[in-house]
């Protein structure tokens, strides 16, 4: 174990780092999407998306590998799950909870209680070995030293029109009234919008981008019970990093996230990944609390 | 017999966790998701500080790789292992802190534990990887080491029940009451003149002390610190038993701790190797149903075997107090009737100057250029319709929201700028519009909570002279008491205030206010909501106060209170002052009368 990797880096090795950067920003910029939706509308701390992630993994790969349905249409059976999931979720506990005056501290340790049950559960069913998504080995393609697969272009062009949808959909009815919702529920409510639709909305949305992340990795990696702690934390830090509310920018924070990550390994190993963004959060807390694209408040 | 009191060392680790853990979550209102971390920061801590020292040129039977320790004896190693999981914890959590919102924190934590976890399993040569640091030497004791869980298991009881003592009693204490207070309404406690960032940080430390603590009994225990024992899981394993066991309720998080831990041997026996994912499902499920069904947890806040002290206090204090409420007590110094103390008074002196006060919202100016004075010994009131901008005045005197522009002079001396807690200590309070009172504490602490200068609330005196704290926290009760019978609530002072009608909350805020010491006392619209009767009494209170020499500004709404209480009306509008007089002269103005009633 080094702590420090091959020292002096090559242009070639920078470039390469650029590379991966695009690819886990635009990655970690759709995690932060999927949180921000959901909690900038419901201020809920949503921790059961973790479970929801786990869930739509694996009930895509296991409809194909186990069920031998065919792969895209596993795929689309893996997210209308999670969005089932996170709908439910927010329906028979959440809104339950908010009814009988529960805090948020409340709601979040019923959803961190689901966050430990579900993949616990899903361990006893599957096993805790990594689960392959039965899709075969990407197109390999090499542009000078840089080398970059299939999958890496379908994570940056899928995380990015997700991202784009869901920005455009701010204009529609149903984003404006997500938008009023989460400045002032009360008023909202006033004026004939109905906070529990928008929140089932936003779950909904919410659910379906995270769905479609799991997915995403699991194209290139091994699904685990546990693989969908470090993805949520990261898309919270990134919606805390944009600035509590802030949805335009919870994607930018994301993908800046990511860069930071893929280029700290110039100087630092892999395994240091979660510390470079424990750090970066440690600091801008410190230095810019009111998020790191906000201007300070007045 | 071996094997059951490994089990029973099991659970006490457990409970050592989650009792300290308790002081967060239940009586800070604080979620900590780190607890395992520290809880491996101890572990680590004493196994490098005991394991012995490396000789050079000579293999040390490590079978991890570390080359070796510094060779420590053990309690020596015990205390530095305390030391430095309640330093790091203290350092990481001052950002998050600082911060009301609580959500700051669990992201911090939750960093914090998987990088801790992470860092652990891939720090090879210090921490011996993935297969742990091992073999850790035993723990000693009168210089026998303590090999057998049967002997383990003495020392571990006694570290368990000390901590039992300490969370209980620290819960129980001053300072346990302001850990409370910002559970229940943080700005409140800022608004009586206390710094909240502090206790919270301390008590953070304190958690992550104890779990340092247990940690360094397991790694001795068992020999061996490994990742796994101190991941995710186990912190919210500890935040489970919390939860089920009762915030605020020490003995609820030992009967939560005995029963979640006997699931391990319950689960071994039944299900083998997969005893670990089921438990998961178990304690996750649990937490979901108590957070859905019984939030309170299993022994709620305030029942329990140990209410019985509670009780007797109550007891006391009940027979202390006159029954009748209207048998209020005068305010010290208060003159027979507030005509005559006005009159004696001599040339008016400005208290507190508020010049070119501003704040804007967006593109709305909800206070513009908003000068008036406070003189001493008058009641001033501000008055306007809805939105003139009279609490947001009063947010930016208290610099409860930043002013875009404006001073504020209190004595002569500038406040601009100064912390709200730091105004109050200065001797400006303020009440609120919607009380903020502590809902789920007794209108005695309450107003106990207000009392400035409470040395008691230093955890550190409270742990070295306990037979001060008692004699002080007597003191504090008392004046508490004094207090409330000044607003005629002694008779009720052990009732929760969440049980009281809204009328007698509005008058435990007042009680509140006057705890403070404060002599510039803002109200906000202290006889909204109350009825009638209360209203005169009410009244009595403030124009008590004012003959006792407080200057006193209040926002109100009714013309007929304002015109009985005070000497001097500002009149605001649309954020501006209009006018200011007397209520006569400007109730006689058309122009004001229009737009206050709205004609």
């Amino acid at each position: 174990m080094h702590l420090i990797s091959a020292a002096g880096a090559s242009p070639s090795l920078v470039l390469q780092l650029v590379v991966s950067g695009v690819v886990l920003g635009s990655f970690y910029a759709l995690l932060g999407m999927s949180v921000s939706v959901i909690y900038s509308t419901t201020k809920v701390f949503h921790f059961a998306h973790a479970f929801v992630y786990t869930a739509a993994a694996y009930v895509a790969l296991g409809t194909a590998s186990v069920l031998g349905v065919p792969i895209v249409l596993a795929i689309v059976i893996g997210l209308i799950a999670a969005v089932v999931l996170g709908v439910t979720i927010e329906l028979v506990v959440y809104r339950s909870m908010r009814r009988s005056g529960a805090s948020s501290l409340g709601i979040f340790l019923a959803s961190l209680g689901i966050s430990i049950a579900g993949p616990n559960l899903i361990q006893i069913i599957f096993g805790p070995d990594g689960r392959n998504l039965p899709v075969g080995n990407p197109a390999l393609y090499t542009v000078g030293t840089v080398t970059f697969t299939t999958w890496d272009i379908v994570t940056v062009v899928v995380s990015w029109a997700l991202i784009g949808g869901v920005l455009a959909m701010r204009r529609s009815r149903w984003g404006l009234a997500s938008i009023a919702v989460s400045a002032n529920r009360e008023l909202s409510a006033a004026v004939g919008i109905s906070p529990q639709k928008i929140y089932v909305y936003a779950f909904a949305v919410g659910s379906l981008l995270i769905g479609s992340a799991a997915i995403l990795f699991t194209l290139n990696q091994a699904a685990t019970p546990n693989m969908g702690l470090q993805p949520v934390l990261f898309g919270f830090i990134a919606t805390f990093l944009a600035g509590v509310g802030n949805q335009k920018t919870a994607p930018l924070a994301g993908f800046v996230l990511g860069m930071v990550v893929s280029l700290s390994g110039i100087w630092l190993s892999q395994t240091f990944q979660t510390a470079v963004i424990f750090g970066l959060l440690f600091v801008a807390l410190i230095v810019r609390p009111q998020g790191i694209f906000r201007k300070a408040a007045v | 017999m071996e094997y059951y009191a490994d089990i029973a060392i099991q659970i006490m680790f457990l409970m050592m966790l989650a009792l300290s853990l308790n002081l967060l979550v239940g009586y800070t209102g604080e979620t900590s998701m780190a607890q395992a971390a520290f809880y491996g920061i101890g572990a680590y801590t004493v196994g490098l500080l005991t394991m012995p020292v490396a000789v050079a040129g000579l293999e040390i039977a490590t079978s991890s790789g570390v080359a070796g320790g510094a060779g420590w004896p053990f309690w020596p190693a015990v205390l530095i292992s305390i030391l430095v999981s309640a330093a790091v914890a203290s350092a990481i959590s001052i950002p998050a802190l600082s911060r009301v919102r609580g959500e700051f924190l669990i992201l911090m934590t939750l960093a914090f534990q998987l990088v801790t976890t992470q860092l652990m399993g891939s720090l090879t040569s210090i921490t011996g990887g993935t297969f742990g640091l091992t073999p850790i030497p035993p723990m000693t004791l009168f210089g026998q080491s303590l090999i057998k869980p049967s002997q383990v298991v003495i020392v571990v009881g006694i570290a368990t029940v000390l901590t039992f003592v300490f969370c209980y009693r620290l819960g129980e204490s001053p300072f346990g009451r302001v850990l409370k207070g910002i559970r229940e309404q943080e700005t409140a406690v800022r608004a009586v003149g206390k710094g909240t960032v502090l206790p919270k940080v301390i008590v953070f430390g304190v958690a992550a002390g104890v779990a340092g603590l247990a940690g360094a009994l397991n790694a001795s225990y068992y020999q061996v610190a490994a990742p796994q024992s101190f991941n995710l899981d186990v912190s919210i394993l500890a935040i489970a038993v919390v939860i089920l066991g009762g915030v605020a309720n020490p003995v609820g998080t030992v009967v939560a701790a005995i029963l979640l831990g006997l699931l391990n041997p319950v689960l071994d026996a039944l299900v083998g190797a997969e005893a670990s994912a089921w438990r998961g499902v178990i304690y996750g499920l649990a937490l979901v149903l108590v957070m859905r069904y019984r939030p309170q947890g299993l022994i709620p806040e305030h029942q329990g075997p140990l209410r019985f002290l509670r009780r007797r206090r109550r007891r006391n204090a009940a027979e202390s107090a006159a029954p009748a409420r209207s048998e209020r007590d005068r305010v010290p110094g208060a003159a027979p009737t507030a005509t005559d103390a006005a009159a004696s008074r001599p040339a008016p002196e400005v208290v507190l100057s508020v010049e070119g006060m501003s704040k804007s919202f967006g593109g709305i100016k909800a206070v513009s250029d908003a000068t008036f004075d406070l003189t001493r010994g008058q009641i001033t009131a501000l008055v306007g319709p809805n939105g003139a901008g009279k609490t947001t005045l009063f947010n930016l005197i208290t610099n409860a929201i930043t002013p875009d522009q404006g001073a504020v002079t209190l004595n002569g001396t500038s406040i601009t700028g100064l912390s709200i807690s730091e105004i109050a200590r200065r001797g400006m309070a303020r009440s609120f519009q919607d009380g903020r009172l502590f809902e789920r504490l007794s209108a005695l602490d309450n107003v106990a909570m207000a009392i400035p200068d409470q040395r008691a609330e230093n955890p550190f005196i409270l742990t070295v002279r306990p037979l001060y704290v008692q004699k002080r926290e007597r003191a504090v009760r008392q004046s508490a008491l004094e207090c409330l019978q000044l607003v005629g609530m002694h008779a009720d002072a052990e009732t929760l205030v969440a049980d009281l009608s809204y009328g007698d909350q509005k008058l435990v805020a007042i009680a509140r206010l006057i705890a403070t010491g404060a002599d510039v006392l803002l109200l906000d619209e202290p006889t909204s909501g109350v009825d009638p009767s209360a209203v005169e009494h009410v009244i009595d209170v403030i124009s008590d106060l004012r003959a006792a020499g407080k200057t006193i500004c209040l926002v109100e709404h009714s013309v007929h209170m304002v015109e009985r209480l005070a000497d001097r009306a500002v009149f605001l509008d649309q954020g501006r002052v209009l006018a200011m007089g007397s209520m006569k002269e400007l109730m006689a103005r058309q122009d004001l009368k229009e737009i206050y009633f709205g004609a």
